[in-house]
C-alpha cells in the first residue's frame, strides 16, 4: 500500500500551462481523421520535426503509453495485450501500446476480446487513430525496433514501415567517448544517410515534396527551446534548488514531441523565467531542502505526483536525472538550423541508453558533481532493461569515485503493479541516514 | 549402440558439459588463442581462419552469486549467468571476446565483463538488425570486414582469403553433418533423445571444428535406424542464445513424448545455413547472416518478408509433430514480443501448444511434468475424438 505523505513540494507553476499544451496536442492527434490528415506512429527518437514539416500528425508510442499510465488509464490496453498473449514481463511501454493497437484493430468488431470491457475499448480505440505508416528510430534498446515490427504485424503487415537503424555507441576504441572519436563520427554519418532516406520515404507516403524550409524552421525553434531548457536546468545547481527533476519530467512531452513553434520557445522561456524568479526571491522547490539526490532510471509514470511528494516529505530535492538531463535535444550546440540533419542524427544517437557503461558513468557522475548531489536514487525499472543496464556498475563507481551513496527502488514505467512503496520508503530512510552519518563525520564515507 | 558411437558421443557429452575444461586444454595443447564469442550471429569462421579457437560462451551450471548484484534480477538467465561468470573469473581463460548481436540485456552482461576484466580485448561489431533495408547488405559486409580486421589485430596474424575459404568449407561440412542427423530425426529416426541432439550442437559450438567433425563422422558411420514408437510427437521451439537444461528435455520426454524437430538456437537454428563457398568470402559471410534469418526467421531481427510462424507450421507439417512446446527464456524480450504471433497461428491451425518459461536457477520438474502431461492428454483426446 502506498504511504500517504504531506505535500512539501513546490512545483513550478508554469508547468500547469504546459499541461494544457500537452492536452491540446493529444486532442489534435485524436481528431486527425476528422480533418482528413495522415497519421504516423513512431517510436524512439524525436523524428517528429520531419513529420511536422511534412504536414503529418504524429503519435509517439511510448508517449501515449506514458500518458495513459500518468492518467491511470493504462489497464484496459494492458489487459488487451495480456489476452492477446503478451507476457507481463515485456516492456510495459510496448505492452500498453500494442494493447492499444489490438484495441484499435478490434474497434467496431462486435465479438470484442472477452476480457476488456467494450466501453473501455471504444474509448481507447476511438481516441488513437490507426496509423497510415510507421517510422521506427530506436536507439539503445534492442526491443524498440522489434516492437514496431510487431505493431506492423498486428496490423496485418499492411501498413508501410520505415526503420532508422541507430548504432549503439559501445566504445570499442581508445578514442571513443562522449561526442568524440571515430566511432561517434562514423555513426553520425551512417544515421545522416538514413535520415535522407527517411525524407524520401515520407515524400512517398505524403505524395508531395518534402518542405526543407519548414524543417529548418522547426529545428531553429527546437534549438532555442533546448537552450532555454538547459540554462534553466543549470540554475538548479544552486542550493536550495528552485526546480526539481519532477518539473523537468513534467516538461518532457514539450521538448520531446510537441510541435516546434514559437509557443514552445515561449514555454521554456517562461520556465526559465520562473526558475530565475525563484532564485532571486529565495523560493525553494522543496520546503526545507536537506538532501539533494540524482534520479537514474525511467520515469514511473503512474507515480509522478506521488513520488514528487514522497521525496519532498523527506526533505529530499531530486535535482536532476539521466532521463531528463541526458536526453531530448540536450546538446543544442550540435543543431545547425540551416543544415539540421547532422545535429538531428547526433541527437538520435545521444539517447541516454545508447552508450556503453563507461560513457554513462561519465555522464552521471559529471551531473552528480555539477548539481552537488548527496546520493543517487536508482529506479530499478522492472520492464526497462535498457535503462537498468548499467545501474549497478554506476552505483559502485559513484561510491568509489565520489563517495556518493545510492539506493535502488523497484517500479516500472507504465505497469503500476511492480511498484513497491515499502521498499522505497525503507531504503530511502536508510540512505538518508547514511548521508547524515557521513556529514556528521565531516564527509567521511561510513564503511 | 556401437562402441564407436558410444565413445564419440561420450566425448561430445563431456565437452558440452564442461566447455571451460575443453577450451583450457585446447589452449594448453596448441598454444593458440581462445576467443569467447557471444551468441547468436558472430561469424566464428573468422576466428578459426586466424588460427584461434572460437567458443560460443555457454551458460554454466553454477548458481549465480557474485554476479547477482551486477545485473538486475529481471534479466534473462543467460545474461545474468554471464555477469556471474565474469565476476567469478570463470571467463579468464578467454584471450578476448567478440560479439555481433545488439541485445540490450547481452550488452549489459558484456559491459559487466568489461568492468571486471579491463584491458581484455573485446570487440562489438553491431550487425544491422533491420534486414530489409536497401543499405543493409553493404553495412553488414563492412561489419564482417571489421571482424576480420579486429581478429587480425587480436591474433597478430593475417587472415587470407584462402584461409577464410578453408574455414568456411570446414564449418559448412560440420553443419551439413549435423543437419543430416536432424533430418533423420525429422523423417522418423528416433535414435537420439533431444538431450543428445543438444549435445551434438552444443559441443560443435565449443570444439575445434575439425575435431568435432571427425567425431560426427564416427557417429554417422555407426548410427542406425530406430523407428519412432507411439509416443506423442512434439516440436520444441525458441530458447535463444543458450541451451535449455537437459533435465527439462528429459522431463518432457519422460511424460510420454518424443521430440521430432526443433527450431532451438542450440538445435536446428544454429546449423540452418551454410556460407557460400564459391564467392568472395567476406561477401559470403555477410550473405550467410542475411540468409540465416530468411531460412529460420528470428524475432531478434526485423525482416518483414519472412514469418517465423510460417516456418514453424511448415516444420510441424514436415516432421509430423502433433504439438509444439515453446521454450521461452524468461525475460527474453524479442521472444515475448513475437510469441503471440506464434500462438495465433498455432491456434488457427488447431495445433496444441504449451509455453514453458525457463530460468538459470533450476527446473521445476514436477510443475513441468504436470503441464506437459496435460498437453499430451489434450493431444490424445483430440486424436481419439477425430478417429
Amino acid at each position: 500500500m502506498d504511504t500517504a505523505v504531506t505535500d512539501r513540494s513546490n512545483r513550478l507553476s508554469v508547468t500547469k500551462l504546459g499541461g494544457k499544451m500537452v492536452a491540446d496536442y493529444w486532442a489534435n492527434v485524436f481528431t486527425a481523421r476528422e480533418r482528413g490528415e495522415k497519421v504516423v506512429w513512431y517510436n524512439g527518437s524525436a523524428v517528429n520535426p520531419f513529420f511536422q514539416a511534412a504536414g503529418l500528425v504524429w503519435c509517439h508510442g511510448e508517449a501515449f503509453s506514458a500518458r495513459l499510465a500518468a492518467q491511470h488509464l493504462e489497464q484496459p490496453a494492458q489487459l488487451a495485450a495480456q489476452e492477446y498473449g503478451y507476457v507481463g514481463e515485456l516492456c510495459s511501454y510496448a505492452r500498453t501500446h500494442l494493447g492499444c493497437a489490438v484495441l484499435t484493430q478490434n474497434a467496431g468488431h462486435a465479438n470484442g476480446t472477452g476480457i476488456v470491457g467494450l466501453p473501455e475499448q471504444a474509448e481507447l480505440a476511438s481516441r488513437l487513430p490507426a496509423p497510415d505508416f510507421f517510422v521506427n528510430a530506436y536507439a539503445g534498446c534492442s526491443t524498440g525496433q522489434q516492437w514496431d515490427d510487431i505493431s506492423f504485424r498486428v496490423f496485418g503487415k499492411e501498413v508501410p514501415i520505415f526503420n532508422v537503424s541507430l548504432p549503439f555507441l559501445w566504445g570499442n576504441k581508445p578514442d571513443a567517448g562522449y561526442l568524440i572519436g571515430e566511432e561517434w563520427e562514423q555513426a553520425s554519418r551512417y544515421v545522416v544517410g538514413q535520415l535522407h532516406e527517411l525524407v524520401r520515404f515520407i515524400e512517398t507516403m505524403t505524395g508531395r515534396p518534402f518542405d526543407w524550409d519548414a524543417l529548418r524552421q522547426n529545428m531553429a525553434y527546437i534549438k532555442q527551446a533546448s537552450q532555454l531548457r538547459r540554462e534553466a536546468m543549470a540554475l538548479c545547481a544552486h542550493a536550495p534548488t528552485p526546480a526539481t527533476f519532477w518539473d523537468w519530467i513534467t516538461s518532457i512531452a514539450h521538448i520531446n514531441f510537441l510541435p516546434a513553434s514559437q509557443e514552445l520557445v515561449d514555454y521554456f522561456a517562461a520556465v526559465k523565467a520562473e526558475v530565475e524568479q525563484r532564485l532571486a526571491e529565495g523560493v525553494p522547490a522543496v520546503r526545507d531542502e536537506r538532501y539533494r539526490v540524482y534520479f537514474d532510471g525511467f520515469m514511473n509514470w503512474n507515480k509522478l505526483g506521488f513520488l514528487a511528494r514522497k521525496f519532498a516529505a523527506h526533505d529530499v530535492a531530486v535535482i536532476a536525472g539521466r532521463y531528463t538531463h541526458q536526453a531530448f535535444w540536450q546538446e543544442p550546440h550540435l543543431i545547425d538550423p540551416e543544415n539540421p540533419i547532422t545535429g538531428m542524427a547526433q541527437h538520435y544517437l545521444l539517447c541516454p541508453t545508447n552508450h556503453g557503461a563507461k560513457t554513462i558513468k561519465h555522464l552521471v557522475l559529471r551531473d552528480c558533481e555539477q548539481y552537488g548531489v548527496d546520493g543517487i536514487v536508482f529506479h530499478s525499472t522492472r520492464t526497462c532493461r535498457a535503462f537498468t543496464n548499467p545501474q549497478h556498475l554506476i552505483a559502485k563507481a559513484a561510491q568509489r569515485e565520489l563517495g556518493i551513496a545510492s539506493m535502488f527502488f523497484e517500479g516500472d514505467v507504465a505497469d503500476a503493479s511492480f511498484y513497491k512503496d515499502e521498499i522505497l520508503e525503507s531504503r530511502l530512510a536508510a540512505m538518508l541516514e547514511g548521508i547524515d552519518v557521513r556529514r556528521a563525520r565531516g564527509g567521511v564515507v561510513p564503511v | 549402440m556401437s562402441d564407436r558411437l558410444t565413445t564419440a558421443l561420450a566425448r561430445l557429452t563431456e565437452v558440452a558439459g564442461d566447455p571451460d575444461s575443453y577450451a583450457q586444454s585446447w589452449k594448453q595443447r596448441t598454444g593458440g588463442k581462445v576467443v569467447g564469442a557471444f551468441p547468436m550471429n558472430f561469424p566464428a569462421e573468422v576466428a578459426h581462419a586466424a588460427g584461434a579457437l572460437p567458443v560460443i560462451i555457454q551458460e554454466n551450471r553454477e548458481p549465480d552469486t557474485s554476479g547477482r548484484n551486477l545485473l538486475a534480477e529481471f534479466y534473462c538467465g543467460y545474461t545474468r549467468n554471464i555477469a556471474d561468470q565474469a565476476a567469478k573469473g570463470r571467463l579468464d581463460h578467454y584471450d578476448g571476446f567478440f560479439l555481433a548481436d545488439h541485445c540490450i540485456q547481452l550488452l549489459g552482461a558484456v559491459d559487466v565483463l568489461r568492468f571486471e576484466s579491463p584491458g581484455k580485448p573485446l570487440y562489438f561489431g553491431q550487425l544491422e538488425t533491420s534486414l530489409g533495408d536497401a543499405w543493409t547488405p553493404d553495412a553488414v559486409k563492412k561489419k564482417m570486414q571489421s571482424f576480420i580486421d579486429e581478429m587480425e589485430a587480436f591474433t597478430g596474424g593475417l587472415i587470407t582469403s584462402e584461409a577464410l575459404r578453408r574455414s568456411i568449407a570446414l564449418f559448412n561440412e560440420n553443419r551439413r553433418l549435423l543437419r543430416t542427423l536432424f533430418e533423420a530425426r525429422r523423417t522418423g529416426n528416433a535414435r537420439f533423445s533431444s538431450a543428445e541432439m543438444q549435445v551434438l550442437v552444443k559441443s560443435s559450438m565449443v570444439m575445434h571444428k575439425a575435431e568435432h567433425t571427425a567425431a560426427l563422422r564416427e557417429i554417422l558411420d555407426a548410427v542406425g535406424e530406430v523407428e519412432r514408437d507411439s509416443r506423442i510427437r512434439l516440436h520444441l521451439s525458441g530458447h535463444f542464445c543458450h541451451a535449455p537444461k537437459p533435465e527439462l528435455l528429459a522431463a518432457i520426454e519422460e511424460c510420454g513424448a518424443i521430440v521430432v524437430d526443433d527450431d532451438l538456437y542450440t538445435g536446428a537454428r544454429y546449423i540452418s545455413t551454410d556460407v557460400a563457398a564459391d564467392i568472395d568470402p567476406v561477401t559470403a559471410i555477410a550473405d550467410w547472416y542475411l540468409k540465416r534469418d530468411a531460412n529460420f526467421p528470428c524475432p531478434t531481427r526485423v525482416k518483414h518478408a519472412t514469418d517465423w510462424e510460417d516456418r514453424l507450421i511448415r516444420s510441424v507439417d514436415t516432421s509430423g509433430a502433433q504439438g509444439v512446446i515453446v521454450l521461452m527464456v524468461k525475460f527474453c524480450e524479442p521472444h515475448m514480443l513475437y510469441y503471440p504471433q506464434l500462438r495465433k497461428q498455432l491456434t488457427e491451425r488447431g495445433i496444441p501448444h504449451l509455453l514453458i518459461e525457463t530460468e538459470h536457477e533450476g527446473v521445476p520438474v514436477e510443475s513441468v511434468r504436470t503441464r506437459v502431461e496435460a498437453l499430451l492428454e489434450r493431444i490424445r483426446h483430440t486424436q481419439l475424438v477425430s478417429s
